[in-house]
């Protein structure tokens, strides 16, 4: 009701404003209109009509659609247009101008059959000048003789289909062929991207992708039309491609992806199978490296292109899948896979994968990055073809996505309570079953979507960003149809006209390129075009097969903003020979010839990161336990701290010694430095028997005030109850000669987390403040953290006991300058807090007093130093950082509340983080009905809970029942400065926004290291991987930034912990479950 | 809309046509045709098909609304006795106000429905047949007054039985941590197509109603796990194999009569769909069902058969979940898949909890002693429970013929080796047999 007022005041105000000359915005939708047949005379529909034979039970992908390919058929410089239908006819048509077209599909010798057509292509695959048309067929399931067709243009606008000539009349399951020119010989070569049918009823092992399916698995074929062979010849199983039925293909796109000259091929996989990045080994064959570059990709991957997306001249990818953008269907659609099963297919070797779009950005070691999430680009919903081009001009790629379902077939509530028949198990439905299963299963028609790259990697929020009407769409293609300098696009879709949107892009300046070989039956595709305009240089690949189905533009068009003129434009040719070209005018398509000044080009290899690593023979060894079994609910698992490490010298002979303290059941290990090398110090009784405890921060304390150090072992864990004996802290003194024996004394038995040691009292004695992680097994809830005065070297006095919150870390420093030293300290789901020394034994806590009230986090670490030299310590500070699934601001911020829902003496942790524009749970209504059963009274299906925003939604849940509400107001990593006593916040840069931030370090030139990732959120929210490390070289103090970014020279992916300086310019590099590093960065 | 039609006349009828109340005098009578407890019976299962229960949750559905039922009954038919005392915890059950009229037939249907909506979801679809059920016993005619008696007596059964349920530690479990999933080759590990977590991995925390503890009847471990090929596990594994592999049409049927799996989701790609069928301690109540109404049992004795059979039902598939995760032992498809054919599919699909013992042969076997103690041994009848769910009626000598060949059918569906079934039938007899011998129905 209330809405409703909305809504309707909401169109008086529109209708008022229409009054007025409407002002074109900068909107996406601004930027494209639809043009109806009647006025385009692109009269094509794919029309189905599912038969008793043929339907989605019988051909699971009957609903993916048909493609567009884009190309010049009749040499007249407009780009025509070929549309693929899977019931009905296929259709080409003559592009007249001014975006109209004429149907010549019968007159042009397309057959007009209506065997099920997929992917289309246009390409000269014969090298005779002129554009031929291959299109792909689901063979088996049309007509007998179906086959993969190859229409050779005869030059007169009609073509002669010579697949079986060619060799190239492959029938079975196929998607898409892409041509290229994968071993540089000058012709064009075919990848056959095939999909499986079969049932994904069990993962198996990925040993089978070594085994050939006649009909669904992958080809490549070499052109070997000029050799004795005089066809192409299928070399599938020579250059390394798998033929598999594990591959459910529905994308694949050939670009040189690691930017070394040669063609690569990356195929995009539908469910379990990870999608394959084929890298090309000089053109002799290729090898699947997506473990190597990627750290996870799209699960249910169904569009890809690639082009570079920053102007970095590195190429990036985006791909496709099925997220929900919509509250209510999110709510309602199968998503993310239960950890316990991401991890059950993992050990069938599959990679990792998340049911969510990735924008994989390169990073100059090569290696990808996703920024999805960060750009907030990873949710459109069941969606097909994207495309990454600059649409409107600005010098900035964009990023158009098809998307919609005819058949919804995750629904939940479909799946579990309206499809269900009381039918035998195993049993084929009869036919009025699947009917009436058809009748039932959800339709979802959306909006196609346009982000427009409005800053860098900054994209226009997904609610400005819809662009048409409502379909379901699949295939796509971009050209300029109307020479007017801007890129239109042709969808094609399912039981609707086909959309033309014309582009009416105005004000920007641009170039478009097209390019011809010296020798014309020598194909100039793969070419690479570099165009320079003052600081900016833009870079495309001649790439024509990519998004979904499809094949576009064979010019390459590059919007160039208000840039006046152009340097120079660069052609790297497909011999990988250079030729610059300067002088060209601006607005225009040019056509660019090979000439004879070409100079080869020299692919730089992949750019040297500064420093160097040592793998330790050290390593850290998890124990095995799943928090999530224990605490369903928990967004992160607890049970992930450590190692802890400390660097110092135990046997005082002046060189520092390493302390490493494992997981459960792991010993603690001390290994002393002797002539430089680290020699294991064996047979320490104590430590064998405390191997029992994981240990997750360590530090040295001359406890017993004897000159030597002592060491306080800060035990944790998640998965046993508090005050358990194996929680509990440890103190081992030191000998002198770095023998360290455990003292018996009573300490905190907590999850712990954090150890500061300092003499806060001034009595000559270190104390020591702990800070603890969590209540095991009751997320949320705060745990004491202690701080304990050091009773002469005799043993401790609690002098402070609080509940803190979930601490993470903790640094003693004198904060307010008033010579006594303070605590600083962060956790998850807190402010940063500082317990300020009262100087007479008392401490109080202060935030908001500091201007840290708002700055509520996942905080994990924090690192105190005076950057802006104002005499205060500046605090910088580690998070979750900008590229995670939720989001938080003041104004939004993700909340938590614990209760014990049902009264059994366990409590629950119910979070709900915004999401685009309302808020999620983050749990799924079947783990919280696992836990507690009775809410599913109020959610008796997945529709009713998927309304559920807030607390408020449980009617179970009373107000006062609720024991702890938390939030999280920033996820950002910062750097708060200090302004008269006061800290303002700012956010680091893009790089360290990538991942979770786990610890810096700031060396004598005052550089700021940094260590990031974080294995271990819930599927839910994903590993986070995006980034291990970085360093910025400096520190602008007047805008408060840090500048001068480079990578540290890690491995991908890794789980880190901490940095720990260990000399200058050497750091150990902490490593959670996995072996440990040492650093070392150039002098 | 046809009940819609029934409801709106009787509405007009209430309104209208009960001006004058019109008493039937042979209500007692009337009000104790069995059909009420059969129908009720039926309404619950189909709710507990409806929501998704797992087979030891769905027997927890069943028991407490029995016994409520039975609790009410028991003061129409005096040489019945009272539960408190027998089952754990059950003490303290209000009683008839003396003097005073009841319509014990109402009042036990009334506290069986009521019981029931506490322990299942769609309380709407039972709420409609409640409804249906209570219009078509104010047709009877049986005075208001003690119509109104009846069911605030039925109403205060089952809050009393609610309360003692809340006592059972279900609640508590809910929080226990899952099953942990370990990479050791003999050890349970989900299976697909949904690799579902362990379904109720602290069953055994549950508080049994007569046995002493889910431990009492401990059957025999399963057999040593092993690769070799001479080893009786790896025999054991070829014989499962080749039960499918080579499977005759009679054991294909008599698999998939047995099936009971309540959730079956079928997996083609994008396309999921599922099966819903009665948990396998549904089926023996709809063979209690059937043998009631084939022994022509009155209404005491058909909800004493009930409430005994999912007595068994409940303690036995404590102590067989006690089993299951004491053996954890892994499922015959995984070994097969993982060591002898990746393709090996099994007849039916694999339940999600360890495989020692089999489920169906521990709660058919403690079923088949209750009902031969009630109706007799060789006692013949034509199982048409699975009818509904598109399978033929199989005809049956003796309860014990029924519980062995549900046994057996686990078997040849791929999903049990053959000590599971063996020790657990010994098993379910045993724990079949303390329950009633410990359980007097009758003074």
């Amino acid at each position: 009701m209330h809405n409703k007022y909305i809504v309707f005041l909401f169109l008086l105000l529109t209708l008022a404003c229409n009054t007025e000359p409407q002002i074109e915005s900068a909107t996406t939708a601004a930027l494209f209109t639809e043009k109806n047949s009647t006025a385009s005379g692109l009269s094509f529909s794919n029309n189905l009509n599912p038969t008793s034979e043929l339907n989605i039970l019988e051909y699971l992908y009957y609903y993916n659609g048909g493609g567009v390919a884009v190309g010049d058929i009749n040499s007249d410089g407009l780009e025509d247009v070929m549309l693929t239908a899977n019931q009905g006819q296929d259709k080409l048509f003559l592009n007249q101008g001014d975006l109209k077209f004429t149907d010549i599909t019968n007159q042009s010798g397309i057959k007009t059959n209506s065997d099920w057509s997929s992917g289309v292509s246009m390409d000269d695959v014969n090298g005779d000048g002129l554009l031929d048309i291959y299109v792909c067929k689901v063979a088996p399931i049309s007509g007998e003789a179906t086959h993969n067709e190859l229409y050779i243009n005869n030059g007169d606008a009609t073509f002669t289909e010579s697949a079986g000539q060619y060799g190239l009349d492959f029938s079975g399951y196929s998607t898409q062929a892409s041509f290229f020119d994968y071993d540089r010989d000058g012709d064009l070569d075919m990848y056959l991207l095939n999909h499986s049918v079969h049932s994904v009823r069990s993962y198996g092992k990925i040993s089978k992708r070594n085994e050939l399916d006649e009909l669904s698995g992958d080809r490549l074929y070499e052109n070997r039309l000029n050799e004795a062979e005089a066809k192409f010849v299928d070399v599938s199983a020579e250059a390394g491609i798998y033929s598999s039925a594990l591959g459910y293909g529905l994308c694949v796109i050939t670009a040189d992806i690691n930017n070394d000259g040669w063609t690569d091929i990356y195929v995009g996989n539908d469910f379990h199978e990870n999608d394959y990045v084929y890298l090309n080994n000089q053109g002799q064959s290729f090898k699947e490296s997506m473990p190597g570059v990627l750290n996870h990709c799209s699960k249910f991957t169904m569009g890809v292109d690639i082009t570079d997306m920053n102007n970095d001249g590195l190429q990036d990818i985006f791909t496709t899948d099925m997220l929900p953008y919509d509250e209510v269907v999110a709510l309602k659609s199968g998503g993310e896979d239960t950890d316990q099963v991401f991890k059950i297919r993992s050990t069938f070797g599959f990679e990792d994968q998340y049911a969510r779009n990735h924008l994989q950005l390169q990073m100059p070691d090569h290696q990808f990055s996703d920024i999805a999430l960060m750009t907030n680009t990873y949710a459109t919903d069941w969606s097909w073809s994207v495309l990454l081009q600059d649409f409107d001009n600005d010098t900035r790629n964009d990023i158009f996505i098809t998307n919609g379902i005819v058949k919804r077939p995750n629904d939940l509530d479909y799946i579990k309570f309206v499809n269900t028949q009381n039918a035998g198990a195993n049993e084929r439905l009869t036919q009025a079953q699947l009917d009436a299963f058809l009748s039932k299963m959800p339709a979802q028609k959306l909006k196609n979507i346009l982000f427009t790259q409005d800053d860098d990697l900054s994209f226009s929020e997904l609610t400005n960003s819809t662009i048409g009407s409502p379909t379901f769409s699949n295939g796509a293609a971009y050209a300029d149809f109307d020479k007017d300098g801007d890129l239109d696009l042709i969808v094609n879709n399912i039981n609707a006209e086909a959309t033309l949107l014309a582009n009416s892009t105005k004000g920007n300046n641009y170039v478009s390129i097209s390019l011809i070989n010296a020798n014309t039956a020598q194909t100039s595709k793969d070419a690479i075009v570099k165009v320079y305009t003052g600081e900016l240089i833009k870079t495309q690949q001649y790439v024509t097969t990519r998004g979904y189905q499809s094949s576009s533009s064979h010019n390459l068009h590059f919007g160039l903003g208000d840039m006046t003129t152009i340097d120079s434009v660069v052609v790297i040719w497909p011999d990988r020979t250079k030729e610059v070209f300067k002088g060209l005018a601006l607005n225009q398509l040019h056509e660019i010839k090979k000439g004879a000044d070409t100079k080869p080009y020299v692919f730089s290899p992949q750019q040297a990161v500064a420093g160097s690593l040592e793998q330790l023979q050290i390593r850290h060894i998890e124990n095995k336990f799943d928090d999530y079994n224990a605490d369903k609910l928990i967004p992160e698992l607890l049970s992930r701290e450590g190692p802890a490490v400390v660097y110092e010298d135990f046997d005082q002979d002046g060189q520092k010694d390493l302390f490493f303290g494992g997981a459960r059941y792991q010993e603690p290990r001390l290994f002393l430095r002797k002539a430089g090398e680290f020699v294991e110090q064996k047979g320490n009784l104590d430590f064998k028997k405390d191997a029992k405890y994981e240990d997750v921060d360590a530090a040295v304390i001359d406890f017993d005030k004897d000159g030597d150090l002592d060491l306080y072992v800060v035990s944790g864990g998640n998965d046993e109850k508090e005050l358990n004996k194996q929680l509990e802290d440890r103190i081992y003194l030191n000998d002198g000669k770095g023998n360290l024996k455990r003292l018996p004394l009573s300490l905190p038995h907590t999850n712990g987390s954090s150890i500061a040691v300092a003499d806060f009292d001034g009595d000559g004695f270190e104390d020591i403040f702990i800070g603890a992680r969590s209540i095991p097994s009751s997320y949320g809830l705060s745990p004491y953290s202690f701080l304990l005065k050091n009773k002469g070297g005799f043993g401790v006095d609690i002098a402070l006991k609080e509940r803190l919150g979930l601490l993470t870390d903790s640094k003693w420093a004198d904060i307010d300058g008033d010579q006594d030293i303070d605590l600083v300290f962060c956790g998850d789901w807190m402010n940063i807090g500082v317990l300020v020394n009262q100087g007479d034994g008392t401490f109080q806590l202060q935030s908001d007093e500091l201007g840290l009230g708002q700055s509520a986090g996942l905080w994990n670490t924090i690192y105190l130093e005076d950057l802006n030299q104002d005499g205060q310590l500046d605090i910088i500070a580690g998070n979750a950082g900008a590229n995670f699934k939720w989001k938080a601001s003041p104004e939004k911020p993700v909340k938590l509340y614990v209760m014990d829902m049902d009264e059994n003496g366990q409590t629950e942790p119910l979070i709900f983080y915004p999401y685009f524009s309302t808020y999620l749970p983050f749990t799924s209504m079947d783990e919280l009905v696992s836990q507690v059963p009775s809410v599913r009274k109020q959610f008796v299906t997945y529709d009713a809970f998927s309304s559920v925003q807030d607390i408020k939604d449980f009617q179970q849940i009373k107000a006062e029942s609720i024991v702890e509400r938390k939030q999280i107001k920033e996820l950002r990593s910062m750097v708060y400065l200090s302004e008269n006593g006061k800290y303002e916040g700012k956010p680091l840069p893009f790089n360290a926004q990538l991942s979770t931030i786990q610890e810096f370090s700031i060396n004598d030139e005052g550089n700021l290291l940094f260590v990031g990732n974080y294995h271990d959120y819930l599927t839910e929210l994903g590993k986070n991987t995006a980034n291990s490390g970085g360093m910025y070289k400096d520190f602008n103090a007047a805008t408060g930034t840090f500048e001068n970014y480079q990578q540290l020279p890690l491995p991908a992916n890794l789980n880190t912990r901490g940095i720990l300086p260990m000399g200058k310019d050497e750091y150990l590099i902490s490593v959670n479950n996995d072996t440990q590093y040492i650093l070392r960065m150039p002098k | 809309m046809k009940n819609k039609v029934i409801i709106f006349t009787l509405l007009l009828v209430s309104l209208f046509g009960c001006k004058t109340e019109k008493v039937n005098p042979n209500y007692q009578e009337d009000a104790l045709q069995p059909e009420y407890i059969h129908r009720s019976m039926k309404s619950l299962t189909d709710v507990i098909v409806h929501d998704i229960f797992s087979p030891p949750v769905a027997s927890r559905n069943y028991v407490y609304p029995s016994v409520a039922a039975y609790q009410v009954l028991i003061h129409q038919y005096p040489n019945y006795q009272s539960l408190e005392g027998q089952l754990d915890g059950l003490a303290g059950l209000p009683k008839p106000e003396k003097d005073k009229a009841y319509c014990y037939g109402l009042a036990s249907v009334h506290a069986f429905l009521q019981t029931s909506k506490n322990f299942i979801f769609s309380e709407q679809k039972l709420i409609a047949f409640q409804d249906e059920l209570l219009e078509a016993f104010k047709e009877i005619g049986i005075p208001q007054e003690v119509f109104d008696r009846s069911l605030a007596y039925g109403e205060a059964m089952s809050e009393a039985i609610v309360k003692w349920s809340s006592t059972d530690n279900y609640k508590e479990t809910r929080s226990f941590p899952k099953y942990d999933v370990r990479e050791d080759p003999e050890r349970w590990t989900p299976t697909p197509p949904d690799y579902m977590d362990g379904i109720e991995p602290h069953w055994n925390t549950i508080r049994t109603l007569v046995l002493d503890s889910a431990r009492q009847f401990v059957p025999l471990p399963p057999t040593a796990f092993s690769l070799e090929k001479d080893s009786r596990f790896y025999q054991e594994t070829m014989e499962v194999y080749n039960a499918v592999s080579e499977a005759e049409p009679e054991h294909v049927e008599i698999a998939k009569f047995w099936d009971c799996n309540p959730f079956v989701s079928h997996v083609e790609g994008h396309i999921m769909f599922a099966t819903k069928k009665i948990s396998p301690g549904g089926h023996w109540m709809g063979i209690t069902q059937i043998a009631t109404k084939k022994a022509n049992a009155d209404f005491m004795e058909t909800t004493a058969a009930y409430t005994l059979v999912a007595i068994s039902l409940f303690d036995a598939f404590i102590s067989c979940w006690d089993e299951k995760y004491r053996s954890n032992l892994t499922r015959p498809e995984t070994v097969i898949n993982q060591y002898v054919n990746q393709d090996w599919l099994p007849l039916l699909q694999t339940p999600p909890f360890p495989e020692h013992t089999s489920g169906h042969s521990v709660i058919s076997a403690a079923s088949s002693v209750a009902l031969t103690n009630l109706f007799g041994d060789n006692f013949a009848f034509v199982d048409s429970t699975e009818v509904e769910y598109g399978l033929p009626a199989r005809t049956f000598d003796s309860f014990y013929d029924a519980a062995d060949e549900a046994a057996i059918s686990r078997l040849y569906g791929g999903i049990h080796f053959r000590p599971a079934i063996e020790y657990g039938v010994d098993q379910g007899k045993k724990v079949g047999q303390y329950i009633t011998e410990n359980i007097k129905l009758k003074k």
